[in-house]
């Protein structure tokens, strides 16, 4: 009896030392991953506050998009209607890999790419800096073309608040996390800018449906509907995330 | 070289080859630099410099061969490499949009160095007086003495410059000539490429590229500076 508990005592002791073992090996592999995500992002935002990029170049191209294709489209109210949510997600796709090029541009300019690969920092928490800041460029030019849709393509935007911000924040992470990963290949020696869009618009699909159709479903009220479609979008997120994770550091290293 | 004589290397290379594409920079590179020491890269343009240094601070893997650095192997210990080595380039890898202070402090961390130093390392430089400046502003030799700056926050034991000199006006060579010397009195090894004539007892040896090869590997012990 004594012994059998004794065995069972050893045993936990062994899983808690090799558990411990395990944590310690991750908390020193990632010591300063959230540091510096951290920094990256917040570099990155202060770049682009500087710089006014978002502002300057991604959001009058939203809206040269959505007046483009409204004329296009003619004056029919319930078409223009029925396309905005499919034309205000390909302007924050088209918004995505314009801002991550030139995310990745500023790393290019001066060779700071290298200052990064060189830095003893986990090559995954760069992919997540950069990442994050863009999602932030982005959740805020979502806004400016939220309200772009609504007043030229008349899209019910108080449908469904919460599920339209749920399509919003998630689809937003997806492409983020797309243009991100690739766009550094697009400031790559020896690869070429066209390399971004080609990468990015086919990965980017199943995103762009499911934002669209749940934007659709939340606009029309039937925000109840659109489960399945967040859940594709949630899907899309881990997967592509996790993808930019483990990958990030093949793409950059030599 | 065995285990220790590597360990007591600060760089250690055996047979080293990089290759781009088809056209190889440097060729079958044996290299022993001393720990403490000043090393001279000679060579024409085109000689191999540059990629050599490339590969120490494991910016390239090499193709072919391999090797140390401070002891740690230079492909599978890259971190270990990265955490004790700076290399300045001819690219100052400098945010435009940031002041130099936000450049600095962004380096700390990065490099987990303590940004208390950011003042220090602008002083040093001459660079004290803007700090809060956004570097687009500045000249070429501004920007050179701010990268120089950056590998001072951490004090890294292998100081790798290349062209160190390019655009800076005869102040600023001299400050570069100081970090030399600083370092070298720390104990630290420097290894620096460069075409310029550098001051007199500055280097401790000197070794000659050409086509990629190394002609001549450098005396082993350290001189003292005149």
């Amino acid at each position: 009896m004594n012994g059998a508990r004794l065995q069972r005592r050893s045993r936990t002791r062994g899983a808690r030392r090799s558990g411990s073992r395990f944590l310690r090996l991750i908390q020193s592999r990632h010591r300063y991953v959230p540091g510096t995500v951290f920094a990256i992002a917040a570099k990155d935002l202060r770049v682009e506050a500087r710089g006014r990029y978002a502002a300057g170049m991604a959001v009058p191209f939203a809206a040269t998009l959505l007046i483009a294709f409204g004329l296009s489209l003619g004056p029919g109210r319930t078409l223009l209607e029925a396309t905005a949510p499919g034309l205000l997600w390909l302007a924050v796709l088209f918004a995505a890999t314009l801002l991550a090029r030139r995310a990745w541009e500023a790393e290019a300019e001066d060779g700071a790419l290298e200052g990064l690969v060189l830095a003893p920092v986990d090559k995954s928490a760069v992919f997540a800096g950069k990442a994050v800041a863009l999602s932030v460029q982005l959740l805020a030019l979502e806004v400016a073309v939220l309200a772009m849709v609504a007043v030229l393509f008349g899209l019910p935007v108080a449908g469904n608040p919460p599920v339209l911000a749920a399509a919003l924040v998630l689809g937003t992470i997806g492409l983020a996390g797309v243009s991100s990963l690739f766009g550094v290949l697009a400031v790559m020696p020896r690869s070429r800018e066209a390399v971004l869009p080609l990468l990015v618009m086919p990965v980017a699909t199943p995103a762009l449906i499911a934002g669209v159709k749940a934007t659709a479903l939340a606009t029309a009220g039937r925000g109840g509907d659109a489960g399945a479609w967040l859940g594709l979008l949630a899907a899309f997120d881990l997967v592509l995330v996790a993808a930019g994770l483990l990958v990030f550091e093949q793409l950059v290293e030599d | 070289m065995g285990r220790a004589g590597a360990a007591a290397a600060a760089v250690s290379l055996s047979r080293l080859t990089r290759v781009f594409g088809t056209q190889p920079a440097i060729v079958g590179v044996d290299l022993s630099v001393q720990r403490g020491s000043v090393v001279l890269l000679r060579g024409p343009n085109g000689a191999g410099k540059s990629t050599l240094l490339r590969v120490i601070a494991t910016a390239l893997t090499p193709t072919y061969g391999g090797g140390s650095v401070l002891g740690f192997d230079l492909v599978r210990e890259r971190d270990q490499v990265r955490r004790r080595t700076e290399l300045l380039g001819h690219h100052t890898r400098l945010y435009e949009d940031l002041t130099a202070v936000e450049n600095l402090r962004f380096a700390c961390a990065l490099y987990g160095a303590d940004a208390r130093r950011v003042a220090e390392a602008l002083e040093r430089v001459g660079l004290a007086e803007v700090g809060g400046e956004r570097v687009a502003g500045f000249s070429h030799g501004m920007r050179q003495r701010l990268a120089l700056a950056r590998g001072l926050l951490r004090g890294p034991e292998l100081l790798l410059l290349d062209e160190p000199y390019a655009g800076l006006d005869g102040a600023a060579k001299a400050m570069v000539d100081q970090v030399v010397l600083a370092a070298r009195t720390a104990g630290h090894t420097v290894v620096l490429a460069t075409h310029e004539p550098v001051r007199e007892g500055l280097v401790t040896a000197t070794v000659s590229m050409e086509a990629g090869r190394v002609l001549r590997e450098p005396a082993m012990a350290p001189e003292p500076v005149r």
